[in-house]
């Protein structure tokens, strides 16, 4: 209806004068460009438009659809430019309207605009309101049939209402169903919104011991005193706070210690490799700092040898196998103004002795960019991990995609990547398979998804979702994010998947710093199982691999840290795999059942005894800690001599016919 | 040497009273470099500071807490200060005989010669629940062999001593101001947190005493007398130009909204973002000699970083709440809230500045 028959009207009845003010009297539009003027009438009773509140007056408009359509209703356009607009589609009647959805500040760019798209069904009258909550100013809108073009990936937005805000997030399973719920805290409370087999969460709220510090900084969840129930990690820029779940997993208790820590990103990570869980946090203004556990959940604060800059610096810490001997190594992603060193990035080489060798220089990672986080994959399924470096400001450098090359240096393949293209910056990156093609996807720069297209050149999908906590919210195998507003689920396409959740019992009990491999047609993809990735979100301890079309796969094999080697031959797909440490050491074919170790115990030396031909292969003695002993070659029944082992827990590991086979013995 | 000087004046006296029968004038008495002649009490052994404790420097005369500078010790004040959870400032200066400082620029810090030890004391009146005065602690920042150094005073309960402690601690206060009962857990900084705002490429340097900010008259204990003026007389400062470009009393209303905004971001903000300091990587350049760009000071620009929903600007030009840097201002959340160090409270009438600013430029941000 134009404006200036309204104008006629109005003068003829003052009742007319009214309309648009209020639901009964909500003026039809079609298709088509309209305005609506001055906000003044009822306000939309209900907010179906995101974190603001609604505004204290309403204009009114209905629409009834001739068809059934996929309707884009828009205030970004030309003409409304610089302007303020919200607002809110519902169906129903005016007694009981219900939230279709809405919008505040969606339309590109740092603008203020209002868009939201919605499947309207033919006959059926929807309710646009807009809202004065910014400006009570009117603007033109738009009312199309919208065609959404053909994007690499789809997210379908579905709000939800968490009562914190910020950092204090995480996608991770809480209550050992192995599916990923929302975790969320305050001083003196963990709430969950535990997801179910259905599409409703289960809200459980856990009361804590009043935190000392929140998680203002970075949070991160894992089970470091192993009883079953996973702790917590508040990082905040005076110190850290632990949560310890109680046995019963019903309370949490706070553990504080009295040191200053400017706490940055916080992970959880078997620093020494003794089969319980440390934590590690970066310090912003200081040499970071990490907690060591004595085995019996008793953490003791330590600084120095992780990164030692007098002045911090540190940013984004992530634990990873870059040179693949077995025991997770530190990058730190670094930043700081000014002309200084304490802005290059480090990578510290775990020595399998305790001891770390920072060798940013050596490795090629040494770079001033300015950086909060990176994200690490095998982007390539060459069976290294590469890594992408997101600059959160472009001052000392841009993004950059570093390939390993195997022989622990990295060459710098940016340039023709795609990643070249990116101008946005941003503080979180990390690296999952969104489109479950196989190839590893990047999530940061900004809340850019960039697909990886199988080739080492990334495509932006073209959505822009903030950064946030990652899991698979409805266990579909495709990962989601979540936010305090929105659960922004990843919608199927059709491709394989597989999920591994990890029970560790020799190793700690998430599993963290294992390596996963899956291998199916397209090729070998890795993993390693991390704690805390980005800069301040935890996001699911499940290992998530997309593959393609691929109809199967033909293995998976776990490397503990513990050195114990678990493989499953074609295991089911589109499904959550638990692997329970040391569960699968043998290999279910009948022939290559029968290989025993003995004696065992053993004193002096040992022998193996095979069903099939073994004469000629190498074998490798590992002790507990993963460190390789003895290495030799191995013959039917000959003994091998463990004289200059200690006592304690070893594994035997031999090759035969591309098969690797695991006796675990005790030596005496 | 003093002894000698005093000789000297007197004999110009004689020599001048005698100097003709027929016309007597008046000599006027010298003014001496020094104001007066009594000695120099200050204890300051460049080889064994810090001190364990404040009272060995003898910085001041009577009751400690009564923060009563010697003779020698100048007592020194900001145009506009540094916001800290509402604590008041006793600011003092003290060097050695005989040096003094030299001009630099209006807006960097005097080049001040070695044994310069700048003397920052923080203290809360109406500290409930005895409604008293509360002296927290008393910063130092020395200069040695070329290098400034740190040094924090941590005030006892009774009041009678501060001990040296750069291990940070925590204070926690309820205070009356204007009637209206405020509290903050008070954070005394740690050595490194020192640093990281009392920096330039990493290297030590102070913040407050630059000719911008000392630009003004104070009221000393023997008159109104401009500032740096003093300073010369006083021997701490070797001269300083008629001209100053100067930042304004962030208070004074008789100023534009832009020039006490600019005053006030420069005290708050720039130590980190400037050339060569924390956060030098982001666009923002603070310091009031840059912001006569409105460029530097985010108008109109998008934030690199995602801080809330709905803050499409740092500065959105006639619109506080969708600017990033108000939101930053006003909020407590310590991931979020600007500046990063140096407080916990929102400073209600710097955030009140800012608002007015930030609506009162024209709205054109596309």
């Amino acid at each position: 209806m134009k404006k200036i028959t309204f104008l006629i009207l109005c003068f003829l009845t003052i009742n007319f004068c009214l309309a648009q003010n209020t639901c009964e009297d909500a003026i039809e539009v079609d298709l088509g460009n309209h305005s609506y003027g001055t906000i003044d009438g009822d306000a939309a009773p209900i907010n179906c438009a995101g974190v603001f509140s609604n505004g204290d007056h309403g204009e009114w408009y209905k629409f009834t659809p001739e068809n059934d359509y996929n309707i884009r209703v828009s205030t970004d356009l030309s003409s409304n430019t610089g302007g303020d607009s919200r607002f809110h589609v519902y169906e129903g009647s005016c007694e009981n309207l219900v939230c279709i959805g809405g919008d505040d500040d969606s339309a590109p760019g740092p603008s203020l605009l209002s868009v939201f798209d919605f499947n309207a069904v033919q006959g059926v009258t929807y309710y646009i309101v807009f809202d004065n909550n910014w400006s009570s100013d009117g603007y033109d809108f738009e009312i199309s049939e919208y065609v959404a073009p053909e994007t690499l990936i789809d997210f379908n937005t579905v709000a939800i209402n968490l009562s914190t805000s910020g950092n204090t997030l995480g996608a991770v399973d809480m209550n050992g169903d192995y599916l990923d719920d929302i975790i969320s805290i305050s001083s003196d409370n963990v709430n969950i919104l535990e997801q179910t087999e259905t599409d409703v969460f289960n809200e459980r709220n856990i009361t804590t011991s009043n935190a000392q510090y929140l998680a203002s900084w970075s949070f991160a969840v894992a089970d470091f005193d192993a009883n079953g129930y996973n702790d917590l990690l508040y990082g905040a820029g005076n110190g850290v706070t632990f949560m310890k779940a109680a046995d019963d997993g019903n309370s949490f208790t706070q553990i504080s210690g009295s040191e200053y820590v400017f706490s940055q990103r916080s992970n959880f990570v078997d620093i020494n490799k003794d089969g319980h869980l440390d934590a590690f946090v970066c310090h912003d203004i200081a040499p970071n700092v990490y907690y060591m556990n004595d085995g019996s959940g008793n953490l003791t604060y330590n600084q120095g040898g992780l990164g030692d800059s007098a002045n911090g610096g540190n940013y984004g810490s992530i634990w990873i196998d870059y040179d693949n001997d077995g025991d997770s190594d530190l990058f730190i992603a670094k930043c700081r103004g000014g002309n200084n060193e304490i802005k290059i990035n480090q990578l510290h080489r775990n020595n399998g002795d305790g001891t770390f060798t920072e060798v940013g220089a050596e490795s090629g990672l040494a770079d001033p960019v300015q950086a909060w986080s990176s994200a690490w994959a095998d982007f390539d399924n060459d069976g290294f991990m590469d890594v992408f470096v997101g600059a959160n400001a472009l001052t000392d450098g841009s993004h950059k995609l570093m390939r390993n090359n195997g022989d622990g240096t990295f060459t710098d393949i940016t340039l023709g990547s795609g990643i070249d293209n990116i101008t946005s910056t941003g503080i979180e990156n990390v690296a999952y398979d969104f489109n479950n093609d196989g190839y590893v996807d990047i999530f940061g720069v900004g809340g850019k998804i960039l697909i990886n297209n199988g080739d080492l050149t990334f495509t932006d999908a073209e959505v822009n979702i903030n950064n946030n906590p990652v899991g698979d919210l409805n266990n579909d195998g495709f990962l989601d994010i979540v936010s305090n507003n929105n659960i922004y689920y990843n919608q199927p396409n059709g491709n394989n998947w597989l999920k591994v959740a990890l029970l560790g019992t020799e190793s700690n009990r998430n599993g963290i710093g294992a390596r996963i491999e899956v291998t199916s047609s397209l090729g070998t993809q890795i993993r390693d199982v991390k704690a805390g990735v980005g800069f301040r979100y935890m996001n699911s301890l499940n290992t998530h691999f997309g593959i393609g079309e691929d109809t199967e796969i033909t293995k998976i094999t776990v490397k503990w840290p513990s050195g114990i080697i678990d493989e499953i031959d074609y295991p089911s797909l589109n499904s959550t795999l638990v692997i329970e440490e040391g569960s699968f050491l043998s290999v279910n074919k009948t022939e290559y059942k029968n290989l025993s170790l003995y004696p065992n115990p053993a004193k002096n030396q040992i022998a193996i005894n095979a069903a099939f031909g073994i004469d000629g292969e190498s074998f490798e003695i590992y002790s507990i800690t993963g460190q390789k002993q003895i290495t030799g070659t191995l013959y039917q029944d000959q003994p091998i001599s463990i004289e200059q082992l200690s006592t304690g827990i070893y594994f035997l590991r031999i090759s035969v016919n591309g098969k690797s086979f695991q006796r675990k013995f005790i030596k005496e | 040497m003093r002894i000698i000087y005093i000789f000297l004046i007197f004999s110009v006296f004689l020599i001048a009273s005698c100097s003709s029968d027929n016309s007597y004038s008046r000599v006027e008495e010298e003014e001496p470099v020094e104001e007066n002649p009594e000695e120099d009490v200050v204890n300051f052994d460049v080889s064994s500071v810090p001190y364990q404790t404040l009272s060995e420097y003898n910085f001041y005369e009577g009751s400690l807490d009564n923060l009563e500078p010697v003779n020698s010790v100048l007592p020194y004040d900001l145009i506009t200060p540094l916001f800290t959870d509402y604590a008041k400032k006793k600011r003092f200066v003290w060097m050695p005989n005989q040096a003094e400082a030299t001009y630099v620029t209006d807006d960097e810090v005097f080049n001040f010669p070695n044994e310069t030890v700048l003397i920052k004391n923080f203290y809360y009146e109406n500290v409930l629940p005895e409604l008293e005065q509360k002296i927290i602690e008393t910063r130092l920042l020395f200069k040695r062999n070329g290098n400034w150094e740190f040094a924090n005073y941590v005030w006892n309960e009774e009041q009678t001593e501060a001990y040296l402690d750069l291990g940070g601690s925590y204070v926690p206060l309820e205070w009356e101001e204007n009637g209206i009962v405020k509290s903050t857990n008070y954070r005394i900084p740690s050595g490194n947190e020192c640093v990281t705002c009392h920096k330039t490429n990493e290297v030590p340097i102070p913040i407050g005493p630059k000719p911008q900010n000392l630009n003004r008259l104070i009221n000393y204990a023997d008159g109104q007398q401009h500032q740096l003026q003093k300073w010369v007389d006083k021997g701490f400062l070797e001269n300083f130009p008629s001209e100053i470009v100067s930042v304004k009393d962030w208070k004074d209303e008789s100023e534009s909204l832009q020039e006490r905004v600019r005053s006030y971001l420069d005290i708050n903000c720039a130590h980190c973002h400037s050339e060569n300091a924390h956060c030098s990587y982001r666009v923002l350049r603070l310091a009031y000699s840059e912001t006569n760009v409105l460029d530097h000071l985010g108008v109109c620009l998008e934030p690199e970083e995602y801080v809330a929903p709905g803050l499409p600007y740092i500065v959105m030009s006639g619109n506080h709440q969708r600017s990033n840097m108000y939101y930053r201002l006003n909020t407590e959340d310590e991931a979020s809230r600007m500046p990063l160090l140096g407080r916990t409270l929102v400073h209600q009438e710097g955030v009140q500045l800012i608002e007015q600013w930030i609506n009162s430029l024209e709205n054109n941000c596309q």
